[in-house]
């Protein structure tokens, strides 16, 4: 990708969330008070002998959460304003195409979230009295892989967006599917390592709460990881494309 | 010589809500522009235009046809069309009204893989030359409806294509706005670049178009050059005061010779549009044969609009008279718009 385009979105994204600041904040705030919510429930009806642990496995969740939400639904959020204000047709008039400048917005958009999931961990942490541990080198690998998969889905809701435009209602139930892949525990329900990420948010549960150094996953974890990443990027990307295709046959684009 | 865009046999169906039949936007749309020319794309509301358009810069996917953009096939070269095209669609909303008119300038130029101290200059000298450099850190939305129309076909300047498609770029501006904006589109086309402007603004097309384009209900019903279509019109029509009014025996006499007879509300006299030179002097022997006393002979000026409008109906009235695919030249034109062609 051309550096340019990529400087240019990831600059876009930090000035547009310094300007719309109070929507920023009240993000955070939010997510911030379902934390405190949640972690009042722990301490005041969980058991005692797992709270601890209960409070540090509600510090990785609901900072992932989180980013599910920001990083897939924010493309959808993102076409759809662009829709909206009649700028997303500019953006599929550029020669180096539509999906790189996505993409581009996509590191940004993540980028920033990613920052912010981090300074909520913090901030979580010193809340519960809690400290995870913050292996970098294991953390990097896994969420590496993981990023690559939200990309991906990321594609497919933005695909979604440029079709059929009035997705807010959707995004707004996925914020809830999300919820799930980011809380249940992968020894609960194995069968959700299928599902998109939830590996990923295990092995950084495992990582950050259970102090698993890289050597303590296996060739099977990894692989797992990774595939599951990959997939869930070939099929966003696929049915963005599909998606593009059908607009562009449609003559969809421009319309809101 | 090849030209710098070439339109072929454009097709367009949407699928239309509750019809088995789908709705055709455009219909075989065809039409050449070489480097340099300003080129006016002319219609009515629904004609088809802004579908063509979207066409010719790879929004819309025609249903059949070909576009091709010095050389290059835009279905299958699609990258190497888009270098060299650009278009303002929707004027003032291609931009985010939540940034500055530099930072709209240089977030476009980034998207087309442009960027650096260069591109920052060249962004600096439009807002000068467009009259924005004052308001360049200012927000979008804090702009007047006309600066931001200029800041929109800035962005279309700084991406440096050949072609720039401008799609209405004065529908609701005030007349000084308006102005301006003629006066921008001037430097733009000054500046050796291509432009193909759609809109209803009959002066601009007057002012700054080589050619035009008509379209009528999906098809080209006229592609001319400005000056040969108004000096068309201008030697065929004529203002004839007469001392009375017509009655109706008479008017019907004449009509059964000139049927392109438009009588005044006033009554003492009316238009006639003549088919060739030697029919003033029939219509004047009409005159006489029905005992009408002329007053005055006058050639009448014609703009653009006129022509526009004359052209439209004549679509309507060669569909009335049966034909599939109907001619849109008035019955009275077509001839002389014959040779026209033949002589260009």
């Amino acid at each position: 990708m051309p550096v340019e385009v990529l400087r240019a979105n990831v600059r876009k994204v930090i000035i547009e969330m310094l300007r719309y600041l109070p929507n920023t904040v009240s993000l955070v705030i939010t997510f911030y008070v379902i934390f405190l919510g949640v972690f009042f429930g722990i301490k005041v009806v969980g058991d005692p002998a797992t709270v601890e642990e209960n409070v540090r496995y509600l510090i990785v969740s609901n900072a992932f959460w989180f980013l599910l939400i920001l990083g897939i639904s924010s493309m959808g959020w993102e076409v759809t304003a662009e829709a909206t204000r009649g700028t997303l047709e500019q953006l599929y008039m550029s020669p180096l195409g539509a999906w790189r400048i996505l993409l581009a917005r996509m590191v940004g958009v993540v980028g920033a979230n990613l920052l912010i999931m981090i300074a909520m961990i913090f901030v979580s942490m010193l809340t519960a009295g809690q400290w995870l541990n913050l292996a970098p080198v294991p953390l990097l690998l896994i969420l590496a892989p993981m990023l690559v998969g939200i990309t991906g889905l990321g594609y497919a809701t933005a695909g979604l967006a440029i079709v059929y435009k009035q997705i807010q209602a959707f995004l707004q139930i996925v914020q809830f599917a999300f919820m799930g892949l980011a809380f249940v525990p992968l020894s609960a329900a194995p069968w959700l390592e299928l599902a998109p990420l939830v590996k990923g948010i295990d092995m950084v549960r495992q990582v950050m709460v259970s102090g698993y150094g890289l050597a303590d996953f296996g060739a099977a974890d990894w692989l797992s990881l990774l595939l599951n990443s990959a997939v869930y990027f070939a099929l966003g990307l696929t049915a963005y494309l599909a998606c593009e295709r059908r607009a562009m046959n449609r003559g969809l684009l421009g319309q809101y | 010589m090849s030209a710098l865009l070439d339109a072929q046999g454009l097709v367009k169906r949407y699928p239309k809500r509750g019809a088995d039949e789908p709705l055709t936007a455009v219909d075989g749309v065809s039409f050449r522009v070489e480097a340099g020319e300003i080129v006016g794309l002319l219609g009515p509301n629904g004609a088809g235009k802004t579908t063509t358009i979207k066409m010719l810069c790879g929004l819309v996917r025609p249903d059949a046809g070909s576009v091709t953009i010095a050389g290059h096939d835009l279905g299958r070269q699609r990258a190497a069309c888009l270098a060299r095209i650009t278009a303002v669609l929707e004027g003032n909303r291609n931009l985010y009204w939540r940034l500055t008119a530099r930072e709209n300038l240089l977030y476009f130029a980034g998207n087309r893989g442009r960027g650096g101290a260069a591109t920052r200059r060249e962004a600096d000298a439009l807002l000068e030359r467009f009259g924005l450099a004052a308001k360049a850190d200012a927000l979008v939305n804090q702009l007047s409806r006309g600066m931001q129309q200029k800041l929109a076909i800035a962005v279309a300047m700084l991406a440096g294509t050949d072609i720039v498609l401008l799609d209405e770029p004065t529908l609701g501006l005030d007349v000084e706005a308006g102005y301006e904006v003629r006066a921008l589109l001037r430097e733009v086309a000054a500046a050796g670049r291509t432009v193909i402007v759609s809109t209803h603004d009959m002066p601009v097309v007057q002012d700054l178009c080589d050619r035009t384009v008509i379209v009528a209900e999906g098809r080209v019903v006229a592609d001319e050059r400005v000056e040969s279509l108004l000096k068309l019109f201008e030697t065929r029509a004529y203002a004839v005061t007469l001392a009375d009014a017509l009655s109706r025996d008479q008017e019907a006499e004449l009509r059964a010779s000139f049927p392109l007879l438009r009588p005044w509300s006033a009554g003492n006299g009316f238009d006639a549009d003549l088919e060739r030179g030697d029919d003033l002097y029939r219509l004047m022997s009409g005159l006489e044969r029905v005992g009408a006393k002329v007053e005055a002979l006058d050639r009448t000026t014609v703009d653009f609009e006129q022509v526009f409008r004359r052209l439209i109906k004549g679509e309507a009235n060669g569909r009335d008279g049966g034909g599939a695919r109907s001619v849109a030249v008035p019955t009275a034109a077509a001839p002389q718009l014959e040779e026209v062609r033949h002589a260009r």
